[in-house]
């Protein structure tokens, strides 16, 4: 009797212990990078900005290509965290046919000129000075993403900010190259 | 003495099961809020984390927030009014594991307990509104409500924001903040007591 009330004992404490260190451990664990997918893929809003550069790009002038669309400021923290993560990714995937464009929310040339002193970057960065395309897009804060297929669909979305050049995440994008 | 060596051990057991189960509820109930300071500012901060909802609080001076809005086109007379709201440096975040479990929270449900009063937080609306009628400027507006945590968001796994969330207490106040967010149709409610807002100080700058 003795005997058997023991082993119940230890095993029930053993569980128990182990499902606290379970506990514990899932606590801090870094998350799986990941794209979430956009219910019926509406199709990205058209716009028309200027660059730092005094130079304006369309949405629609990359139909047939994917298309990384980040809204951001240099005032957001999240924003500023992952630019040097876009700016990898983007080494890796302007030559494989891919866009990615970082949208300003509400500030202007200067502004970004010296952010991109501390965070120097080559792909297109332009302004939403309005904060018009903001709202045709429903952002609803900062950071947020968007993929856009080839053929001009909202496929996938990122709140917050993710780690651009992860290995789950370029796969993510490269996939919608045949959609 | 031989017949009652069962009963005994199990009263032990049944004790220590006891003990155990209810420090690991403390533990649990503990780990939902954590309370912290920054050593060098001093400024406060507090933490929920459960049922897959991450919420962080932390002071922002009132000087803090005056600079920030002042170097963004708004006057002085609303950069004091911005400044001394209680206003914290926030996050948001789905912090459950299960990518099936979308959240929403809805920043008009919550509550701000403070003595007698019970009040809602100033959102967005708000302040734009405010701004509106004080003509300040559309740049100095934009910033504002961007730097403020959206009023109603969706986060799937991973997401989050961080952005201002204000009060409307004069700074050193203290409240209960009552939360609430959505799973599956599921209301989830959350508490957190005694925040502080920021003092209105001015330390001094480190000896050179």
């Amino acid at each position: 009797m003795y005997k058997s009330l023991s082993i119940v004992f230890t095993v029930f404490l053993t569980l128990l212990l182990n499902s606290q260190v379970v506990l514990a451990s899932s606590v801090g664990k870094n998350i799986k990078q990941t794209l979430t997918s956009v219910a019926g893929n509406p199709d990205a809003p058209d716009f028309n900005l200027e660059d730092q550069n005094g130079k304006f790009l369309k949405m629609s002038d990359f139909k047939g290509k994917v298309v990384i669309v980040n809204f951001w400021a240099t005032w957001c923290p999240p924003c500023r965290k992952e630019m040097p993560s876009m700016q990898r990714a983007w080494e890796i995937l302007k030559d494989e046919d891919i866009m990615m464009l970082a949208i300003n929310v509400g500030e202007d040339s200067d502004q970004i000129f010296a952010f991109t002193a501390e965070y120097p970057v080559e792909f297109p960065l332009i302004m939403d000075t309005d904060s018009s395309v903001i709202r045709q897009w429903k952002v609803r804060g900062l950071p947020t993403t968007f993929i856009v297929s080839p053929a001009g669909k909202i496929v996938y979305q990122a709140i917050g900010d993710r780690d651009w050049d992860s290995a789950e995440i370029l796969q993510q994008i490269r996939k919608l190259k045949k959609k | 003495m031989k017949r009652n060596r069962p009963r005994s051990i199990s009263v032990i057991v049944a004790a220590l099961s006891i003990s155990v189960l209810t420090s690991h509820q403390l533990f649990a109930g503990e780990s939902v809020i954590k309370y912290g300071e920054d050593p060098a500012t001093g400024l406060k901060s507090w933490l929920w984390d459960n049922d897959g909802f991450y919420l962080e609080l932390k002071q922002r001076l009132p000087d803090q927030t005056r600079a920030y809005f002042e170097s963004r086109g708004f006057d002085q007379a609303s950069t004091e009014i911005a400044g001394t709201s209680c206003v914290f440096q926030t996050m948001m975040k789905n912090s459950s594991s299960d990518s099936s479990l979308r959240l929403t929270a809805d920043l008009t449900e919550w509550r701000v307990v403070s003595g007698n009063t019970k009040q809602s937080m100033l959102l967005r609306e708000y302040w734009q509104k405010l701004w509106l009628d004080r003509q300040q400027s559309e740049s100095a507006r934009i910033a504002f409500e961007w730097s403020l945590l959206p009023t109603k968001v969706q986060y799937d796994i991973n997401d989050y924001n961080w952005g201002m969330t204000s009060y409307g207490l004069p700074p050193g106040s203290q409240f209960d903040l009552l939360f609430s967010w959505y799973r599956n149709g599921k209301k989830y409610n959350g508490r957190i007591n005694n925040v502080i807002c920021a003092e209105d100080i001015h330390p001094d700058p480190p000896p050179q």
